[in-house]
C-alpha cells in the first residue's frame, strides 16, 4: 500500500506530478524541477517532507544508548542543538545518516530517511537491550514542512516566529498560532527551517505558508528539485551515496566523526582503523565537460581503467553544467582537476574532479 | 498546419509525420515531453545512419533521468534538428514545429505503420 502524507490533496490539487518514493505517493514537481530549483536558490520554496521519520528517544539511559548507536558524541550535544549522524553496524556500513536533535535532559529527536524508517527502527530496538530507554516512533502523527532559501527566515517572522537561533538548533516556537518544533536545517545548502506539526494542523499550516509566501514569490518545490538542490550542496542521499556497503571515512563524512569520543559504539574499530589508515575507496565531485549527465551506476574510469561508479548525478541549474558524486579508487593522481571518464551510453565522456560543495553553501547561520 | 490531425504515434510516445516530398519527421508526442519534465540534453544520430523500427536512435535526458528514444520505422537519417543542441528546451515549448528531431527516409514496408495509432486514439490509450 502507497502512503500518502496529510498533504497529498494539497499537491494534486496543485496540479503535481505524483510519484511513489520509498512506498509515498509525493510530488516530484508541481511545475518545472528547474523553476522550482531556482526558486529555492533565490526566494524561498516550500516542501512536504513529512515521508521521513521522527523518532523520540528518551529513559534514563538515552545518552548511553545514543553513544552506541552513532560515533558523534552526544555528550557534547547541548540542549536545543542538532547534530549531523550516522548509524553504522559493526563492519561501519551504514544502516542510514540521520539528524539527532537534543529535546531536553534524556530526550532526543531523531530525524530519518522515510525509505529507512523499519531498518532504522528494527536496529534501535535491537541495540536498546540493556538500556534503560524508550524508542517512540511517532512518524505517523507528525508532518513535516521545509521552507528553504533566502527568504525563509524573513517569510517565518512575518509569520510570528519569534524563535532567536542559528542553524542547526531547534525550539518550540509559534507560528500562526499553532505550537511547533521549528529547526534551522534543511537539504538545500540554504538557509531555512524544518518544521515539525501535528498532523491535523499541517493543512492549515501549508496553506498560510504559502499565502504569506506570495509576497516572496513563493513556490511548492517537489522531489525533483530537492534531489537537484541537495546535489548541489554535496549532500549524501542514503540509498544513492550512503549505504550498508559504504562507511562513513569512504563516504567523505569523517568531518563529522569525532577522533576523540570515548564511548564504544557500533563500528567504533573498522572507523578508526579507516581514519588512522586510509580506505581503498572515496567520494568525488565530478563536473561534466560536455552536455552529458552522469546517471546512478554508470561506470567511472581512468587511465583507461575502471575507477569507479557514479552514485548521483543531476543539471546543475546554478553552475549551467552536469555534476555528480561518485566512489571512486582512492589514488592520489585522482584529485582535484583531474579528468576521469564516465561511461555514458557506450561511449566515454571526459568529467573533471571538484571540490564539493559544488556550489557556496549558505546554511550557515549565526544569531 | 494542424500537425496531431497528421501524425501517428507509437506506444513509445514518438510521432511520425509524412513530409509533402515523401520524407518523414520523427519526433516525441506532446504527452511524452509532459511527462518528461524539463528537458536538459539529447543526443540525437548522424546523418546517412540508417535504423531498423524499434531501435534507439536517440537519447532525451530530462531533469530526472535519460531516455532513449526509438525508430516508429525503418529509415536513414536525412537531417537532425541541430537547434536542439544548444537549446534542448525547445522541446518543452513546441514539439511538432520548432521540437521536431530527425527526417528520414522510410526504407521499410509500409505495413511497419500499421501499429501505429492516430493522435486522437493515441490520447485516448493512455487514458
Amino acid at each position: 500500500m502507497t502512503k500518502e502524507t496529510f498533504l497529498h490533496d494539497k499537491h494534486v490539487k496543485l496540479g503535481a506530478k505524483m510519484v511513489d518514493f520509498a512506498g509515498w505517493h509525493m510530488p516530484v514537481q508541481y511545475t518545472s524541477i528547474i523553476d522550482e530549483h531556482n526558486t529555492v536558490r533565490n526566494s524561498v520554496g516550500l516542501f512536504d517532507v513529512s515521508h521521513m521519520g521522527e523518532v523520540f528517544v528518551s529513559g534514563k539511559e538515552s545518552l548511553d544508548f545514543l553513544q552506541k548507536l552513532v560515533p558523534q558524541d552526544i555528550s557534547k550535544l547541548v540542549y536545543e542543538k542538532a547534530v549531523y549522524c550516522q548509524l553504522p553496524k559493526a563492519d561501519g556500513g551504514l544502516i542510514d545518516d540521520l539528524i539527532i536533535y537534543k529535546l531536553g535532559i534524556n530526550y532526543y529527536l531523531i530525524i530519518c530517511n522515510a525509505s529507512r524508517i523499519d531498518e532504522d527502527l528494527n536496529w534501535m530496538v535491537r541495540n536498546s537491550k540493556g538500556f534503560d530507554v524508550k524508542i517512540d516512533n511517532q512518524s505517523h502523527n507528525y508532518s513535516l514542512l521545509a521552507v528553504q532559501g533566502p527568504k525563509a527566515d524573513e517569510l517565518l517572522r512575518k509569520m510570528g516566529l519569534d524563535t532567536v537561533q542559528e542553524s542547526f538548533t531547534i525550539k518550540p516556537a509559534c507560528i500562526c498560532g499553532y505550537k511547533l518544533l521549528v529547526s534551522r536545517t534543511g537539504y538545500t545548502g540554504e538557509d531555512g527551517y524544518e518544521i515539525l506539526v501535528e498532523n491535523k494542523f499541517s493543512e492549515d499550516l501549508w496553506d498560510k505558508i504559502l499565502a504569506y509566501g506570495q509576497a516572496f514569490g513563493i513556490k511548492p518545490i517537489g522531489l525533483g528539485a530537492r534531489d537537484t538542490l541537495r546535489l548541489e550542496a554535496a549532500l549524501h542521499l542514503y540509498g544513492n551515496d550512503l549505504d550498508e556497503n559504504t562507511t562513513p571515512v569512504e563516504a567523505g563524512l569523517s568531518w563529522s566523526i569525532p577522533k576523540d569520543k570515548k564511548e564504544d559504539y557500533n563500528g567504533k574499530a573498522v572507523i578508526m582503523e579507516q581514519l588512522a589508515n586510509g580506505v581503498n575507496k572515496k567520494l568525488v565531485g565530478l563536473k561534466m565537460l560536455d552536455k552529458n549527465i552522469a546517471r546512478h551506476g554508470y561506470d567511472v574510469y581512468f587511465n583507461g581503467e575502471k575507477a569507479g561508479v557514479i552514485t548521483s548525478g543531476c543539471v546543475s541549474p546554478v553552475l549551467g553544467a552536469n555534476i555528480a558524486l561518485a566512489y571512486v579508487k582512492n589514488i592520489k593522481e585522482i584529485c582535484t582537476g583531474a579528468v576521469v571518464q564516465v561511461m555514458i551510453r557506450e561511449k566515454l565522456h571526459d568529467a573533471q574532479v571538484v571540490k564539493r560543495p559544488f556550489i557556496e553553501k549558505r546554511n550557515k547561520v549565526k544569531v | 498546419m494542424n500537425f496531431t490531425e497528421n501524425i501517428l504515434c507509437s506506444k513509445s510516445h514518438e510521432y511520425l509525420l509524412k513530409n509533402d516530398d515523401d520524407t518523414y519527421t520523427i519526433g516525441l508526442t506532446d504527452y511524452a515531453v509532459e511527462q518528461l519534465g524539463d528537458i536538459v540534453f539529447l543526443e540525437l544520430p548522424e546523418v546517412d545512419i540508417e535504423f531498423s523500427k524499434g531501435d534507439a536512435f536517440a537519447t532525451v535526458e530530462s531533469v530526472k533521468a535519460a531516455s532513449e528514444i526509438y525508430m516508429p520505422v525503418s529509415g536513414k537519417i536525412l537531417e537532425v534538428n541541430t537547434a536542439l543542441a544548444d537549446s534542448p528546451e525547445i522541446l518543452n515549448e513546441d514539439v511538432y514545429e520548432k521540437g521536431w528531431l530527425v527526417k528520414i527516409k522510410a526504407t521499410g514496408d509500409s505495413s511497419e505503420q500499421d501499429d501505429l495509432l492516430e493522435y486522437e486514439d493515441y490520447k485516448e490509450e493512455l487514458e
